[in-house]
């Protein structure tokens, strides 16, 4: 088995023992992206040079006997939209192609310190917006399982290095399924952690309500693992949860006898795919198996989560995408007259279509005469969302969805229908309106060999029933570290 | 609701963009379609559940302590454009 197929909880115990230094491992992450990256396009920043001397630097530490995190010296990828101090972070946006942040986020300092070796910035779709990673402005993502497919998004980009075997463990984020739905199109496991347990302070804000930072990793382990680098509270973001949180790796326990499981029935009907729907119904025959109790439930609003989502998305978005304004930082026209002819040309040229359709719908959302039928229903209809998550967990431990209604599709299909595109969000967003965590990992394979993914969610805080239940399965299945190509 | 090429202009100014480039009609269409959509949302009824401020929360603050600002040198090197220390913009007063 080359180092490439190994997760990164392997890897981490080979450093352990010392069968292999970090600065092998780092040359062995770079050595496969050289030879894959051309087909994937993961990457729209490689960061060698600061990767093999921080490797250096942790063989260091390892050599003085220092005592360090399980993770140190394993190779991450992380998103374009989390600032890194000094190395480019472009949002995969014109209007940010050049900007190099004079600070690090908070995840960047905790990645550092917990002696993870970054490897280089991946792509997405601008400014997270999309599902596809066919919005970014900068870069062109393939799916490593079929390169005519997308690897989904908008963190398509870390999915895709992930899947690729170029690193085992990469940073995304999430706010409407930026996550879990590429890591379903690509076969690895990502998490979106319960809202304000990871700090949003230096990720790039798109909708700062629904945003959470994440990990992707090859195996349910490297996801608990990498989740409790990224978890704490943070004194810079004031959304940040003030709490402390128990090791998900050391809680680690793949036994589901007497859980419940709930199936809520709106997310097997139409709109669903039949070899999604029956991966994800096998999956839970598959909990029965181990003794889980399956029942079925409602979620009886579920219908409205997507309205509710592009509503307060947007509407976030507009507000969040105003400092965008050729002023400060970030791309400015060439030619103008006067300033509000320089704010007007620098966001029309500096944003792509995509942006400026969200940008146009939350202005209009949020305006005079139509605030009240649009957002303000939107908040209503996200407390009586949260109500109804708050009832089905008073019934069950778990709830079993599928991630998105179809499998990866081929590029461009539906680039041109941007309502198409949205409704693929059905099976994510409502997690995001109800703050809520969830897991994908995969599940089974569709006819074309694409993976098909399975999303677990959790009520608030209980990331460690999702990690047990998704252990569960993938040592039943042997579901996990499928690398493409 | 249907949104028309006035509705366009009108949003379009408020958000500082110039959507004429790429068609304004094909703008118009698109907003159209997503609005249908969320519109969706108007057949809810939601009872007594109304749009208040969550009780359940308070504002986070934290202590007013001075620590060290970003070095001016640095900040500025990701200005378009710089004067005399500062970043720089056409005249806005006249």
């Amino acid at each position: 088995m080359e180092l490439y197929q190994k997760t990164a909880a392997e890897l981490s115990a080979m450093l352990k023992n010392k069968e292999i230094s970090s600065a092998e491992l780092t040359k062995a992450a770079f050595a496969r992206t050289a030879a894959v990256e051309d087909e994937v396009g993961a990457y729209i920043t490689l960061t060698e040079e600061k990767a093999l001397a921080d490797a250096a630097a942790i063989d260091a530490k390892i050599a003085a006997g220092e005592e360090l995190s399980p993770l140190a010296g394993v190779p991450i990828s992380v998103k374009d939209n989390i600032c890194t101090k000094g190395i480019r972070t472009t949002c995969a946006s014109k209007m940010l192609e050049n900007f190099k942040p004079p600070y690090d986020a908070t995840v960047m300092d905790k990645l550092y310190a917990a002696g993870l070796i970054m490897t280089g910035k991946t792509n997405l779709d601008e400014f997270a917006m999309g599902s596809s990673c066919e919005n970014s402005a900068l870069q062109k993502t393939r799916n490593p399982h079929n390169l005519d497919h997308v690897t989904g998004g908008s963190s398509g980009g870390a999915a895709a290095s992930v899947a690729a075997g170029e690193v085992s463990i990469a940073v995304g984020s999430d706010t409407g399924g930026s996550i879990r739905q590429p890591a379903s199109f690509c076969g690895v496991v990502g998490m979106k952690p319960t809202y304000g347990t990871v700090s949003r302070y230096g990720l790039i804000a798109f909708a700062s309500s629904l945003d959470q930072i994440g990990p992707f990793g090859r195996c349910v382990a490297d996801a608990a693992m990498l989740a409790d680098v990224l978890r704490g509270y943070d004194k810079m973001d004031s959304t940040s949860y003030p709490r402390a949180y128990d090791s998900l790796t050391a809680g680690m326990c793949a036994d589901v006898k007497g859980m419940k499981i709930g199936l809520p029935k709106e997310y097997f009907g139409e709109g669903i795919s039949e070899e999604v729907s029956k991966a994800v119904l096998a999956a839970a025959e598959t909990y029965r198996q181990l003794g889980a109790e399956v029942v079925e439930i409602s979620l009886p609003l579920a219908k409205y989560a997507l309205p509710v989502y592009y509503i307060l998305s947007s509407a976030e978005a507009s507000s969040n995408l105003a400092r965008f304004d050729g002023v400060k930082y970030g791309y400015r026209a060439e030619s103008f007259d006067g300033i509000i002819d320089l704010y007007v040309k620098s966001r029309s040229e500096g944003f792509g279509p995509e942006v400026q359709r969200r940008i146009m719908l939350g202005t209009y959302v949020l305006s005079s005469g139509y605030y009240d039928a649009y957002y303000k229903k939107a908040r209503a209809a996200q407390r009586a969302i949260r109500a109804d998550y708050a009832k089905a967990f008073e019934q069950v431990d778990v709830i079993l969805t599928p991630v998105a209604p179809t499998t990866a599709y081929k590029a461009g299909e539906k680039t041109s229908d941007p309502l198409q595109m949205y409704m693929g969000d059905i099976c994510t967003v409502s997690v995001n309106i109800a703050g809520l965590p969830a897991m994908v990992q995969p599940c089974g394979f569709d006819s074309n060999q694409l993976p098909i993914g399975m999303q677990l969610i959790g009520p608030r805080f209980g990331e460690q029933k999702l990690v047990n239940a998704g252990l569960a399965f993938e040592q039943a299945s042997g579901l996990c570290n499928i690398v493409a190509r | 609701m249907a949104i028309t090429r006035e509705n366009v202009e009108y949003i379009a100014n408020l958000a500082r963009l110039d959507p004429k480039g790429e068609g304004f009609d094909k703008i118009a269409e698109d907003m159209q379609g997503i609005v249908s959509m969320v519109d969706q949302l108007q057949e809810l009824e939601l009872g007594d559940i109304t749009d208040v401020i969550d009780t359940e929360r308070k504002n986070a603050m934290r202590e007013d302590v001075p620590i060290p600002s970003y070095d001016k040198e640095e900040i500025l090197a990701n200005a378009p454009s710089v004067e005399c220390g500062g970043v720089s913009v056409p005249r806005v007063v006249e």
